[in-house]
């Protein structure tokens, strides 16, 4: 069988990168009053062909804890699942959403954007496949897709004010427009939006936690 | 503290970067003064300084991609003000990066991201590389680099490993070239532009080392000109007559004091015009 399976991983600590983000987009960009939470993600998809499901998780996921190339368990957690599937990793991702809920500043709403930000050359993605084929048995993954991931949580009056906002935050146009990618080597996508209720968890649960 | 810049050429210190003393020493060697600039310091200060050089190394840790947080610091108004007013300004390296994540390069469209200097692409190899490379000085009207001949060939270090120039619009790279900005080309010891690893160290678009802005006083270089401002910081193994002239020099003190190949970048900023040739 040939399933989707997604691997995400980020720091324990606090994420230094994300947080001059954060103060880059508040102060320099003017988005102090509708940036409300970010947080950084390093993200491969890929679809892994095996026996099964549950092999094909366990052999990743095995693969995986021995090569800091995907996680080092001294600083990252991380989360393994097949879509829709129970994960394995101890990143529990619909935790880090409802964490950002709070207060929407000028009684507007909060929305969550998972922004997946990719290089347009294959070249790493190609070589983190091989690298994954090298040290799996019985299972082969392919189509992979690796970068970071924004999870930006914006203040907005709609899902589609929202979308706006991110998108401004996230390619670099200008001096004063855009920081989080170079559109002439880099491209995104979104590839989860919620909205987020202070307080409660999150809704469009993306799998087992 | 405060510190004058009246007459000085200012070295803009961001958190991270750590080329700015051999930076301000290549200045000193041709006879300019040369103040390092805190990035935090009043811009106003900068108003009548001879010229900017934003240094190499790592500004903000190369926090989300390399120079793009410096490049939205508030002195990068300034920097891009007194830019469009005719200022000489040289980015070396992560300065390079600044400038194009600022927009000051190419300057087509002034403080538009037209440009990228994007992760090296090289032959079974990623990441970070450093080595001596050739550039061939090309035809333009850039300040930083008219005082090397058209055509002339010279070695320079390299240390970078996000310094492939690239971008998504053709019209971009074409009206770069039409408009004479594309200064320096990474290029064989021959002075043929090769375009593969290693004589194209990072897979630049057109093996570009360097751009300078339509008006040519913005210079953006991936090269170090201040790592290679004097005789002896050149290796003994080099061909050419940089290498032989340093192996003449070899257990010569005050010879290894001579002028090296990227002295001249920094000589531009003294007031004449004309080449210096050797």
């Amino acid at each position: 069988m040939k399933i989707p399976v997604e691997l995400w991983v980020r720091l324990k600590v606090m994420d230094l990168v994300a947080q001059t983000a954060r103060i880059t987009l508040a102060e320099k960009l003017n988005f102090a009053d509708r940036l409300r939470g970010i947080t950084r993600y390093w993200y491969w998809g890929m679809e892994a062909e095996g026996a099964d499901e549950k092999n094909i998780v366990e052999e990743i996921d095995r693969a995986i804890r021995l090569d800091g190339a995907f996680t080092n368990q001294n600083k990252h957690l991380y989360r393994l699942a097949a879509l829709g599937g129970p994960a394995r990793g101890d990143l529990a991702l619909e935790k880090d959403l409802s964490l950002a809920g709070g207060t929407a500043a000028g009684g507007g709403n909060l929305y969550a954007f998972d922004c997946l930000v990719r290089e347009k050359r294959p070249d790493r993605e190609i070589g983190f496949t091989e690298r994954l084929n090298a040290r799996i048995k019985g299972v082969t993954v392919s189509g992979m897709k690796h970068g970071e991931v924004w999870r930006l949580v914006v203040s907005a009056s709609s899902e589609k004010a929202a979308l706006a906002d991110v998108e401004r935050m996230l390619v670099s146009r200008s001096r004063r427009e855009g920081l989080l990618l170079n559109p002439h080597y880099q491209q995104y996508e979104i590839i989860a939006a919620t909205r987020v209720e202070a307080g409660k968890p999150a809704a469009g649960a993306r799998g087992k936690e | 503290m405060k510190s004058s810049m009246k007459g000085r050429v200012a070295i803009i210190q961001f958190p991270g970067v750590n080329c700015e003393y051999e930076s301000a020493d290549a200045v000193r060697s041709i006879g300019l003064e040369a103040g390092i600039f805190r990035w935090n310091e009043d811009p106003a200060l900068l108003d009548d300084c001879a010229g900017i050089i934003l240094p190499g190394g790592f500004s903000y840790q190369d926090r989300i991609r390399a120079g793009v947080v410096a490049a939205k610091d508030r002195i990068m108004d300034s920097v891009s003000e007194l830019a469009r007013r005719g200022k000489p300004v040289l980015g070396i390296c992560n300065g390079a990066q600044v400038l194009v994540e600022s927009g000051l390069i190419p300057g087509i469209h002034w403080e538009k991201v037209d440009l990228a200097l994007a992760p090296n692409v090289m032959a079974d190899r990623e990441g970070y590389y450093c080595a001596w490379v050739h550039l061939r000085k090309e035809k333009g009207g850039c300040l930083w680099t008219r005082r090397y001949f058209d055509g002339e060939i010279f070695p320079i270090p390299i240390a970078h490993a996000e310094g492939r120039f690239v971008t998504e619009d053709e019209r971009v790279l074409a009206e770069m070239k039409s408009r004479g900005q594309i200064a320096l080309r990474y290029c064989d010891p021959a002075g043929v532009v090769v375009d593969s690893f290693p004589v194209n160290p990072n897979g630049s678009v057109d093996s570009i080392a360097g751009v300078s802005n339509v008006e040519g006083n913005v210079l953006a270089m991936m090269p170090h000109p201040e790592r290679s401002t004097w005789l002896r910081q050149v290796p003994e193994d080099i061909g050419g007559q940089w290498g032989r002239s340093r192996r003449a020099a070899a257990g010569e003190a005050a010879r290894m004091e001579d002028e090296g190949p990227g002295r001249r970048f920094f000589a531009a900023l003294r007031e004449g015009k004309g080449v210096d040739a050797r």
